[in-house]
């Protein structure tokens, strides 16, 4: 990283010949080919769109536009909060860096418990499944995908900020890498239980079965979730000095880079596949 | 698109930061905005060209305040602007392609 007099220009690295910091030049160059890699996604989608087979399902009757709008509330708002985790790094704020990471991953999670609902009801409701119609091939084959990119970037940015928590000489440390070994998975526990059990209440409010039989019938569940985040609040609390500063803020933005991709992946998906449809 | 990187002083950086600060919270805002315009006008009595128009024209408008803004190319340097425009053009170029190869009269599926 570069220094000049105690301080960092997060924009120059006068290291390299480029003058680019060397981690963010390889996000971008992998970005431009993620491009290629969603533009033949979309390309697909839209091709198959315009020329649909002979009963084909409609995707107005099978899209719900609350949702998609929704969902894609959360990820612009995800965005902003990923925004803020840099620009705190970059001042030095290791505090405000995890709040808006914890928000980010939280906002991140909601998106994937929101496709998970939506892919649950196109499949079971709906009965378009990947392999019976072309649409359902090309729509969650594309939407899959980012999907996919976007649980790669929850994962990223638990693994950050648990990081963050790094002490210094850590390599000689044993007990450090099974604390946050723990701190990761817990976390982990706490997203997938979350989303789970908010389905789960989602189903009983729809189906208009009773509260108590959800909490008594998944009481383990929120158990298990409670449990989580009180351990992983436990994990979080300070703990001395870490090795985690304004040094690390090329780290912080270089994945910052790859959650705005997956935002302006989806700006273009939701425009190209959910809103186009409904003309 | 991308200014000098100029070291400034202490107080400019906190300055500046702030202004950062309010320039990502108004972005945000607007991208809101224009999301909830995105849908209302698919509802609206328009023809389907404008509206169709209107929506591209929108969504390429969030596309490049998160590239030049939330992902830093406004402030760093013109190369990584280029880098990622290679791609994207690479992209759009061959989604374009695709889309008039498919809807020449000789691609269409023979009556069976």
């Amino acid at each position: 990283m570069s220094s000049h007099a105690g301080t960092i220009d997060h924009h120059h690295d006068p290291s390299t010949s480029t003058g680019i910091p060397n981690k963010k030049l390889l996000m971008w160059t992998f970005l431009a080919s993620d491009c290629m890699f969603f533009g033949a996604l979309i390309s697909t989608h839209l091709i198959y769109r315009l020329h649909p087979m002979p009963d084909a399902p409609s995707p107005k009757n099978i899209f719900s536009i609350e949702l998609t709008s929704f969902s894609t509330f959360i990820l612009l708002m995800s965005s902003l909060m990923m925004a803020l985790a840099v620009t705190a790094i970059q001042k030095g704020n290791l505090k405000s860096m995890r709040w808006s990471i914890l928000t980010t991953i939280f906002f991140g999670s909601i998106f994937l418990g929101c496709q998970v609902y939506e892919f649950q009801e196109f499949i079971e409701v709906k009965k378009m499944t990947i392999t019976n119609s072309m649409l359902g091939t090309t729509f969650f084959t594309l939407t899959g995908t980012h999907g996919t990119h976007v649980a790669i970037g929850v994962l990223w940015l638990i693994l950050m900020y648990v990081r963050s928590f790094q002490p210094p000489e850590a390599g000689r440390n044993t007990a450090w890498f099974i604390r946050h070994g723990v701190h990761i998975a817990v976390i982990i526990g706490a997203i997938l239980l979350a989303i789970f059990s908010t389905l789960a209440l989602v189903h009983t409010l729809h189906t208009g079965e009773n509260l108590g039989a959800f909490f008594g019938g998944h009481f383990a569940m929120l158990a298990g979730l409670l449990a989580c985040i009180a351990a992983g609040i436990f994990l979080a609390r300070p703990n001395g000095p870490v090795n985690f500063g304004e040094a690390n803020a090329i780290d912080v933005e270089s994945m910052g880079l790859y959650w705005h991709f997956v935002d302006i992946v989806w700006i273009v998906i939701f425009t190209a596949v959910y809103l186009l449809e409904y003309l | 698109m991308s200014a000098p990187a100029h070291h400034a002083p202490a107080a400019d950086d906190h300055g500046h930061d702030e202004s950062k600060f309010q320039i990502y919270v108004q972005i945000a805002m607007l991208l809101a905005v224009i999301t909830g315009v995105e849908i209302v006008g698919i509802y609206l009595p328009f023809a389907k060209w404008i509206i169709v128009t209107c929506l591209v024209v929108l969504s390429v408008v969030k596309f490049m305040y998160v590239i030049f803004y939330f992902m830093h190319l406004r402030w760093d340097k013109p190369f990584c602007t280029i880098m990622f425009f290679i791609g994207l053009v690479l992209a759009s170029g061959t989604t374009w392609a695709l889309l008039q190869l498919f809807m020449a009269d000789a691609s269409l599926p023979l009556p069976v």
